[in-house]
This record gives C-alpha cells, sequence and structure tokens, in this order.
C-alpha cells in the first residue's frame, strides 16, 4: 500500500532519534519496496496503520470513519503526493539556506540571514545582540542631516529583502525627516553583492549612487546571475561618467572603504539584511513604512 | 463463573476482552506458581540421578503424570509428554505401523498440524491418504466416515472439536465405525480437552493429543495419551536419553513404557504447570466449564448474527463450543481484527493454521475467529457484538 511510503518517511526520520522506531522503519522500507515492485506488502504495516487511523477517526465521527474507509487509497495516495510535496519543500529550503542564508528564498519576505557556515562574520542570531554602530556619518548619505533622527542601513544590493524594503526606505527619507545612512554590507552568500556594493560607491563618488541604486534593485536577479557585465551596463544607464566608473571600479578604489563599512558591520553583530538602527535601536528584517514611521515617531518622542 | 481474579493479566489489562483462547489462553495464578515451584523447591531431572533432589523431582513428575491422565480419563502408563498437540501427532503420524495398512482417513478442515505430516507421508508414498470434505454446515456427515473407512483403512485422524468451525465430529461414533473396520482412531483434542470433559477409557479412542496452553497450562507442554497396548507398537521417531533400556554398540533396547517417546530432559515446569492447569479445571468442575462455555456460545451466535456476519458452518450445531469464525461482507479479516484490537477487544484473524479447511468452508482470504474460555463474560460477549455492529458500518 503506497501509505507505507508515507510511514517510511516518517519513521525513518523518527528512527534516527529513537531505537524503537527502526524495526518499524525496516517493516515500511520492506513494504515500500514491495509497492514499488508491484507486489503487495506482506508485513501487514499497511493494515495496522489503516485500522489506527479508522479507529482514531471512529472516535469522533462514524461516518467520517466510513467516508475515510471507503476512499481509503485515494487517501493514501494524497497523503502520500503531500509527503513527497514536503520532502521537495524540504530539500528546497536546505537549498535556500545554502545559498542565500534563510529557508525562504530570495522571493520571500523576512530578511537574508548571514550564512555564517559559509562566511567569518560570526555567529550572531537575534536583535538583542546587535550593537549600534558609533559611527553615523559615514555611509551613503541622505534626508535631513540635521534631523534629531539618525536612521542607520546595513544592506546588501544583492539581498532580495534590502530590495524588498527599499520603497518604505525611499518614502522614509521623502518624509524629510530622518538623517539616513546607507553602509553596504555585502553578504558573502549572495553573488556577485560585493560588486554591486563597489559600483553603488563608485557612483556616490560621481553624486550618483542613488540613480545606480534604484537600478541595481531593479535589475538585481540580472545582476546576481550576471555579475561585472550587467553592473557596468547599469552603470552607464544611470548617466554615470563610465571613464571615472571603470578606473574607480576596475581599480577596486573603494574596496577600503567597503571593507571599513563590513567591519562596523562585524562589530555591530550584524547577521542578517537589511538591518536599521532608529537613532540606536535595532530593527531586522523588512519593515513596512508604517513600521519604520512608528519606530521615527517613537526615537522623536525619546522612546 | 467468576474466575477473573485468578489470571493475573486481566488485572493488568482491565479493560481487554480476550477472545482468542483457541490460540492460546491465559494463565491462572495457581499455574504460574506451580511452574515456579519446579525451579524453587525441585530444580532436579527426573529419571535419571539418583541423589534425593531428582529422586523428588521423579516422584513429582509421576505424580503429575497421574493426575494429568486421571483428568483425561486414562491410564498414565499410556500418557506420554510432549511439547504440544503437534508434536503429539506427529507422533502419531511418524511411528504408526503402515506396513500392513496404508490407507489413512482425516478431513480436509483439520489443523495443519494433522494434514502437514499426512501430507508429506502421503508425497513420499508411505500412505494412501483420504481427505473428507464437508457439507454446507461445515461438517462431514458420519454415512461418509462410514462410506470411506473400511478394512484397508490404517488409522483414521480428526478432531472432537474444530479449530476453525468450533464444532466437534462425534468422535465416538467415528470410533466405533473405524474399530469395526480395525483402523485406529487418533483424535486431535486441542480445542476438545480444553472445554469439555474427556474420558478416554470409555470413548475408545486410540490416541489423543493436545496442548497444555489452550488449557490454561503453561506453553511448551502437551502430552499424548495412548491405549497401553499401543506404547510398545509404536516406533519412537525421536531417539535419545531417557528413552532406552540399555544400548550397545550393535544394538539399544527401547524402554517398554511411554518414557521412550520421551527423549531428552522434558519440560518439568511445563508439566508442574500442566498438572496445576488439570487441577484447577476439576477445581472448577469440566461440566460447569461446558455449561458456562454453552452459555457464551448460544449468545456469540446470537451477537454475531446480529450483525449480519458470515458464520462459518452451522452457528446452531448441537456440539459447537464457545468458538466462531466469521466474516464481515466488504472487510479483510484482519482489518475486523485490528479494528477490535483497537476496541481492547482480541480476537484471531487469517487461516488458524487450517488454510485447507477455511478455502473448503469458502473462506479464501481466511475469517475472524473469536474464541471464549472460562474467564469471559456474558458481558464481554456483548461487548464484541456492539464493537462489530460499529465497524460493520464502516462497509
Amino acid at each position: 500500500m503506497v501509505l507505507c511510503i508515507v510511514a517510511f518517511v516518517v519513521l525513518g526520520v523518527m528512527s534516527v532519534f529513537s531505537a524503537k522506531y527502526r524495526p518499524l522503519a525496516k517493516e515500511a522500507f520492506r513494504c515500500v519496496f514491495r509497492t514499488v515492485t508491484f507486489r503487495p506488502c506482506d508485513t501487514g504495516l499497511d493494515d495496522r496503520i489503516k485500522a489506527e487511523v479508522l479507529s482514531r477517526v471512529m472516535r469522533f465521527s462514524l461516518p467520517a470513519a466510513r467516508l475515510a474507509n471507503r476512499h481509503f487509497q485515494t487517501l493514501s495516495w494524497v497523503f502520500v503526493l503531500l509527503t513527497l510535496g514536503s520532502l521537495a519543500y524540504s530539500a528546497l529550503g536546505i537549498y535556500n539556506f545554502y545559498q542565500y542564508g534563510n529557508c525562504d528564498g530570495p522571493q520571500a519576505s523576512g530578511a537574508c540571514i548571514l550564512n555564517y557556515l559559509t562566511s567569518d562574520y560570526g555567529r550572531f542570531s537575534s536583535p538583542t545582540e546587535l550593537i549600534a554602530p558609533n559611527d553615523t556619518a559615514n555611509g551613503i548619505v541622505a534626508g535631513d542631516l540635521g534631523s534629531n533622527v539618525t536612521v542607520v542601513e546595513f544592506g546588501c544590493f544583492t539581498c532580495p529583502y534590502t530590495k524588498q524594503d527599499e520603497p518604505a526606505v525611499q518614502a522614509l527619507i521623502a518624509d524629510g525627516s530622518v538623517k539616513y545612512i546607507f553602509k553596504p554590507f555585502p553578504l558573502p552568500g549572495h553573488p556577485y553583492s560585493r560588486d554591486a556594493a563597489n559600483a553603488v560607491l563608485c557612483a556616490d563618488r560621481q553624486g550618483k549612487s542613488w540613480e545606480l541604486r534604484k537600478l541595481v534593485f531593479d535589475h538585481q536577479e540580472a545582476c546576481a546571475k550576471g555579475g561585472v557585465l550587467p553592473i557596468k551596463i547599469l552603470a552607464e544607464n544611470a548617466g554615470l561618467n563610465m571613464t571615472q566608473f571603470d578606473k574607480c571600479f576596475d581599480g577596486n578604489l573603494t574596496s577600503s572603504e567597503l571593507d571599513h563599512y563590513i567591519a562596523q558591520g562585524k562589530a555591530s553583530h550584524i547577521y542578517a539584511t537589511p538591518t536599521f538602527f532608529i537613532n540606536g535601536k535595532p530593527f531586522v528584517g523588512v519593515k513596512s513604512i508604517e513600521e519604520l514611521r512608528e519606530a521615527v515617531r517613537r526615537a522623536k518622542a525619546g522612546r | 463463573m467468576n474466575v477473573r481474579n485468578d489470571f493475573p493479566i486481566l488485572g493488568k489489562y482491565p479493560s481487554l476482552t480476550y477472545l482468542d483462547s483457541a490460540c492460546t489462553s491465559l494463565k491462572p495464578r495457581a499455574v504460574i506458581a506451580a511452574q515456579d515451584e519446579y525451579y524453587e523447591e525441585f530444580g532436579a531431572c527426573a529419571g535419571r540421578s539418583a541423589h534425593s533432589l531428582a529422586r523428588k523431582t521423579s516422584g513429582k513428575i509421576e505424580e503429575c503424570r497421574e493426575g494429568i491422565a486421571k483428568f483425561l480419563g486414562a491410564k498414565a502408563g499410556g500418557l506420554a509428554f510432549t511439547k504440544n498437540a503437534t508434536e503429539g501427532l506427529n507422533l502419531v503420524a511418524n511411528s504408526f505401523d503402515f506396513s500392513k495398512r496404508r490407507q489413512v482417513i482425516t478431513t480436509i478442515l483439520e489443523h495443519h498440524s494433522v494434514l502437514l505430516p499426512l501430507m508429506r507421508l502421503r508425497d513420499e508414498g508411505k500412505i494412501a491418504l483420504e481427505m473428507l470434505r464437508p457439507g454446507g454446515d461445515g461438517m462431514v456427515a458420519i454415512e461418509e466416515w462410514e462410506l470411506k473407512i473400511d478394512r484397508n483403512t490404517a488409522l483414521v485422524l480428526t478432531n472432537n472439536a474444530n479449530n476453525t468451525t468450533g464444532i466437534g465430529h462425534d468422535a465416538n461414533a467415528i470410533c466405533k465405525i473405524a474399530h469395526e473396520s480395525g483402523a485406529a482412531v487418533c483424535i486431535d483434542g486441542a480445542q476438545g480437552v480444553p472445554h469439555r470433559k474427556t474420558d478416554f477409557a470409555r470413548s475408545g479412542f486410540d490416541f489423543l493429543c493436545f496442548s497444555g496452553h489452550k488449557m490454561l497450562g503453561p506453553t511448551g507442554i502437551g502430552a499424548i495419551a495412548m491405549g497401553e497396548e499401543w506404547v510398545g507398537k509404536m516406533r519412537p521417531f525421536l531417539l535419545g536419553g531417557g528413552t532406552v533400556k540399555s544400548v550397545s554398540e550393535a544394538k539399544m533396547e527401547m524402554l517398554p513404557s511411554t518414557e521412550r517417546f520421551e527423549a531428552g530432559i522434558q519440560n518439568y515446569s511445563g508439566i508442574f504447570g500442566l498438572a496445576a492447569a488439570c487441577g484447577y479445571l476439576n477445581k472448577i468442575g469440566m461440566g460447569k466449564v461446558e455449561e458456562h462455555e454453552k452459555k457464551l456460545a448460544s449468545l456469540l451466535a446470537g451477537a454475531l448474527e446480529g450483525v449480519g456476519a458470515k458464520i462459518l458452518g452451522n452457528p446452531r450445531a448441537q456440539n459447537h463450543s464457545a468458538l466462531y469464525s466469521f466474516n464481515v461482507a466488504g472487510a479483510k479479516p484482519h482489518d475486523i481484527a485490528l479494528l477490535l484490537d483497537r476496541k481492547d477487544i482480541a480476537v484471531r484473524s487469517g487461516f488458524f493454521c487450517a488454510q485447507p479447511g477455511l478455502e473448503a468452508l469458502g473462506a479464501r482470504q481466511g475469517a475472524v475467529r473469536a474464541s471464549c474460555y472460562v474467564y469471559n463474560s456474558e458481558q464481554e460477549v456483548k461487548r464484541l457484538g456492539e464493537a462489530l455492529q460499529e465497524i460493520g458500518k464502516l462497509y
């Protein structure tokens, strides 16, 4: 019976942690083997599972148990497909975690978690571990420079969550009530994140960081996949002087500046992007404009 | 009959309805204590050593043999201990002299322990085997026995209570027919001896095999009762320590007693336990046991008929024991048994080691079997009926 496939997956996992499930897992394996070789299961496990399921359903509703009994094979297939789907989803999560530092992948809401398995950025994982940066002057600056509320963002140009929060950040800057400082913090797990950061810093030297930043976020996937070539095309589209840009970019002229921001991020125990410090108070992950405005309001009120 | 307190396992599982006594019965405290007694008070081997503990053990074993023989209405001199009924039946099949007559009559309804040894002898060309088939009532008509048993018949093997249908053949009548033709009769008493009074001497059986564990005794012990005239005629098929009078390089002289069939050290604690089981049943009285089970059988038949179960054999047969095999339309026997198990009702499902018989009765996928004993109550039978009623609605 196909339900043995579900049993094999579940019992297989459980038997890793407890020896008492191993005989059952072996039974399930034999049952699966016989099922996939088009022979009836001879362990009796399928019958026992069916009886267990039906008896439990019977306690609540006899008609439901009757329905389950009559369509047990169909239900079994549903459970098998759900299990296989869950397995595939779990595998995708593991891949995403390795590739992007989180299980949800690039399109999900949340934050790009720093993958400490593949980096030397430290092993922090909680907002309580974050330390507000001392340097609230350097970075890519915008907004009201005289404001008593300073918003520092550590972000990665190829992080989907930094991109996702960009409209809220732009709206906050447009409110004109905060001093905004962006500190590039390229995550090692994100392809070409460092190149994108250097490119924006080079653009900043021409006073056009916001133009290139917008284009990089708009074409983030192309940058992450294509690397230097699309970044340079975007720089050209942003209206940069390409001779100066190439000299800056190819000559790694912003490299030490970028390393400085990374060092600041490490010192602040940054473990995900985007991370905001609003007058020193940390906020990790994508925040809506309402959340950011509320945080600013509280900061202004001294809370 | 209220003996439930005598069975420790029922105290441990108070909600259990145990209806699988045809497979093995539960054990009363007296039997468990008797087994312990061997290890705590005796401990030696019987019939061999001369020290006092061994003599004490030998004496007790012979005392047990006499007690068990008395329970069967047999003579101690014709009683040999075996592992179970299966070993007894194998002993008869393999030790009986088929040199003069080769025909063996049995029924297709018998337990594998009867059929398999005979089928092998048939396949080896040592016997001619006739398996009688039942009618719609699950019984082989007496006329059929009369027709088949003749002067060529060496041995007739059947049961006095069938482990599938719960119906016993009229063993006494079959004995009479067989003896008139000069054939011997071996009765598989595994399901009969535990449930009704047995009088081996008056019944005329030549051999009676039974298991201890189905009659409140321990597992691994049984016995075969035989007419004393058969002891010397049967050629032991298992040889070893304790079976011979003397041995030289050239020849061996077997013991004349039934000990010739008891090769090697015996299951002494089992023998103690079996004797205690006989004592326990005697104390209740086999008449009362039979009366109690008749009541349960009637209730069980009613409960099964009430839920529309298809009962194998005639449920109202006169000598039906409290054992019924049945099927629920549309359901696999194992499914029913497992669902009953979830309701703390223990029954057997499958072929009950009698596959040809079940197939002959039309149960090609097997059946469910409910079997009662002294510790079962009328409420438990009703509980089975109610549970089946509910489960039946699933199909």
